[in-house]
């Protein structure tokens, strides 16, 4: 490995940001503050706008109202070659003709830097993403995960205090996909630069950043670090959408403090409050299939017929209907769920369950 | 063949070959060894020979008037004598004048007067203008049509360029013509304004110079520069040019490292058929000059065919031309680094 001279990130605050094209909203106004030296991904499925607040930090699109700053600098009227930024495109965007050493060195090419003195710089890059004897070779002749630290490579020549990432993963196979997770955060640790990651895949986002901004029609639902939007997710869009949730509707029967009571078509079921609720009105119930235990010991309990299993490895997925609801249950593999009964008795604890007034969820 | 005939069998695969066949012997070999074979040789025409037999029949009837007046038989008789004597000569010569004797070599090619050489090097010199503005005034367009986004806006650009080559070539040049003439239109528009005055003889005089003729060429031939270089500025992925951008490339920058070596074999194609549509071009220079500027070599050419009406030396300097014009693909070839397979793109 190379030595490198460390970089001193930025960082990034979005100021009431908003974007428009045309008639239709891309980003509501948004307030988002990130940290210098920091993994801050933004997490949404596709159309969410994060693409477009990502060309927005970069410099390619003008916010409609609001104001970009990056440390502490308002970015306004300056284009994506005056910030100290540098965007990872989801394709790459290598240049084909060019050798990767001649790709990486590009930047430098751009601010006049002489030609041995920038090779050796790339050269140098390189060695930092472990591709040291490739900068003689052409783009189209490495592989994905090559390819995608020559990209790296390329965008921390020019030096940049923010690292924006489209995606750049999204190409890869699954194992490739898991390497390069622990590759990328490896490589953010060691030049210590902001780094603001793009992704519809839950699982990159939880597992590399320091902080996750879930993302949903424009709009940032929750801002927080991997933990707390797991365990404690604000919106049901953002439970939904991270991890996997039973769904139940129902009427609010009593709310005391933190705590409600619901009243749905499988019974009367007490939960966290998670919103505003006021008895009577719908609510929704959201409790994850691992958070459910077969037995009755716990708060809640639930009569239900096992419909199906599927075997996931070190893990069981049952489905079982219950008054036509259906509740996913995930537990551990064992003898045990080897000879379940037909008939089963489910119980989750109140701190499981969480009750959110109605709203959108991630999957219909 | 054996390939071809376990892949669409026999009767097919004759019939693909066969189409194969013709096409290299009527599109290529034959059109081209007639004009190679018609170089190679000549005829020793000499030009005193209609003149001597002119001459000869001159003195027949000269004679034969001679004869008729003549009252002394044995005189008569020489005159006879003489007669036949020239008559046989005319004989010998005609056979001579109406079938030449054939040699081959390269003379055709050695003989081209200075005059002639020089207007040769001078129209390979302005196709390679015309290409070069060609080129110029092409690439911007090629790049706003090829990076339009909508396809709206890409139709609407599109439709502007193809319209004006519905129209019949010949119909192009004249319609400069008009727009360029001492009464043309803009001297026309000159004369409105009150700058010169066409009664007096005053107007700008544009045919007279080349620059008309480049300007009818570039005109009638940018579509073959436009189209290829559409096709391939259309397959750049535009996020290199963002990435270039964000990089911190200027324009400029941008185009030389990234847009241009993208586009080169575009580039190469529409350089390659803009010359060799230019040097090779006859009615445009034609048009335009109307005798009153320089000649192109086409015309040239032409004139070897049907004025001086030698088709040997014609067919030389139409297989010059065509050396040349295969020397200048190849060097373009070479010069923007981009092989047949590239092209063939």
């Amino acid at each position: 490995m190379a030595d490198t001279t460390p970089l001193r990130g930025k960082d990034v605050r979005l100021d009431k940001v908003s974007i428009r094209f045309g008639d239709s909203t891309a980003v509501q106004p948004t307030d988002l503050s990130i940290h210098a030296g920091e993994f801050f991904s933004i997490l949404g499925p596709s159309g969410c706008g994060k693409t477009t607040l990502l060309r927005t930090i970069s410099g390619f699109i003008e916010p409609t109202a609001g104001r970009v700053l990056i440390g502490g600098e308002d970015m306004a009227g300056k284009g994506p070659n005056e910030r100290p930024t540098a965007l990872i495109f989801q394709n790459l965007a290598l240049f084909p003709l060019m050798s990767v050493a001649e790709n990486v060195a590009f930047g430098l090419e751009a601010r006049g830097m002489r030609k041995a003195e920038r090779l050796k710089r790339a050269q140098e890059l390189l060695e930092l993403v472990a591709l040291g004897g490739y900068g003689d070779k052409k783009p189209a002749d490495l592989s994905g995960g090559q390819r995608q630290r020559v990209a790296i490579a390329r965008a921390l020549a020019v030096e940049p205090a923010v690292l924006l990432l489209d995606e750049p993963l999204s190409a890869l196979d699954l194992k490739l996909r898991q390497h390069m997770r622990s590759e990328l955060r490896a490589i953010q640790k060691r030049v210590g630069i902001t780094f603001i990651y793009i992704t519809h895949d839950q699982g990159e986002a939880l597992a590399m950043s320091d902080r996750v901004a879930v993302m949903s029609r424009g709009k940032l639902e929750q801002v927080a670090d991997a933990d707390t939007l797991y365990a404690d997710p604000a919106t049901p869009f953002v439970a939904t959408f991270v991890g996997e949730q039973n769904v139940l509707r129902g009427t609010v029967a009593g709310v005391a403090d933190t705590r409600a009571v619901v009243d749905t078509s499988i019974g009367r079921l007490e939960g966290r409050v998670k919103g505003p609720l006021r008895v009577g009105e719908d609510a929704l119930l959201l409790v994850r299939p691992e958070r459910i235990a077969l037995g009755g010991t716990d708060a809640n309990t639930v009569a239900v017929r096992l419909a199906a299993r599927s075997l996931e490895g070190a893990s069981v997925h049952l489905q079982c209907a219950a008054a036509g609801q259906t509740l996913t249950v995930t537990v551990p593999n064992g003898p045990l769920v080897r000879e379940l009964p037909d008939e089963l008795t489910l119980s989750f604890g109140i701190d499981d369950a969480l009750i959110y007034p109605v709203g959108a969820l991630a999957h219909g | 063949m054996g390939s071809l005939a376990r892949a669409y069998g026999r009767p097919l695969a004759a019939v693909i070959v066969g189409i194969a066949v013709a096409w290299v012997l009527v599109l290529i070999l034959v059109p081209l060894g007639a004009m190679v074979e018609q170089s190679l040789w000549w005829r020793e025409s000499k030009g005193d020979v209609s003149l001597t037999i002119d001459r000869l029949y001159n003195d027949i009837s000269l004679m034969e008037l001679d004869r008729q007046s003549e009252t002394d038989p044995a005189k008569k008789a020489i005159l006879d004598q003489s007669v036949s004597e020239k008559q046989a000569e005319i004989a010998t010569l005609e056979a001579q004048e109406k079938n030449p004797p054939k040699s081959y070599g390269i003379a055709n090619f050695t003989r081209m007067s200075g005059l002639h050489f020089y207007i040769f090097v001078r129209t390979i010199f302005y196709a390679l203008l015309v290409t070069a503005l060609a080129l110029v005034v092409c690439y911007p367009v090629a790049y706003v049509v090829a990076l339009a986004s909508g396809p709206r806006k890409a139709i609407i650009l599109m439709v502007a360029l193809i319209v004006p080559y519905a129209i019949n070539e010949l119909l192009r040049v004249y319609a400069w013509l008009m727009i360029l003439d001492y009464r043309g239109v803009i001297n026309g528009v000159l004369q409105w304004m009150g700058f010169i005055n066409l009664d007096a003889r005053e107007w700008i005089p544009f045919l007279e110079n080349p620059s008309a003729v480049f300007l009818a060429m570039i005109y009638t031939y940018v579509l073959f520069m436009v189209f290829p270089m559409v096709n391939t500025l259309e397959t750049l992925d535009r996020n290199q040019i963002e990435a270039a951008r964000d990089l911190g490339a200027s324009t400029l920058r941008i185009h030389r490292r990234v847009i241009i070596p993208h586009a080169k074999p575009g580039i190469a194609v529409g350089c390659i058929m803009t010359f060799m549509l230019s040097a090779g071009s006859y009615s445009v220079p034609a048009i335009m000059t109307r005798g009153q500027g320089g000649d192109w070599f086409s015309q040239l050419v032409y004139r070897q065919f049907y004025e001086a009406n030698n088709w040997n030396m014609g067919s030389a300097y139409a297989v010059s031309l065509l050396v040349v014009c295969t020397a200048f693909i190849l060097l373009m070839m070479r010069l923007f680094g981009v092989g047949l397979r590239d092209i063939a793109k």
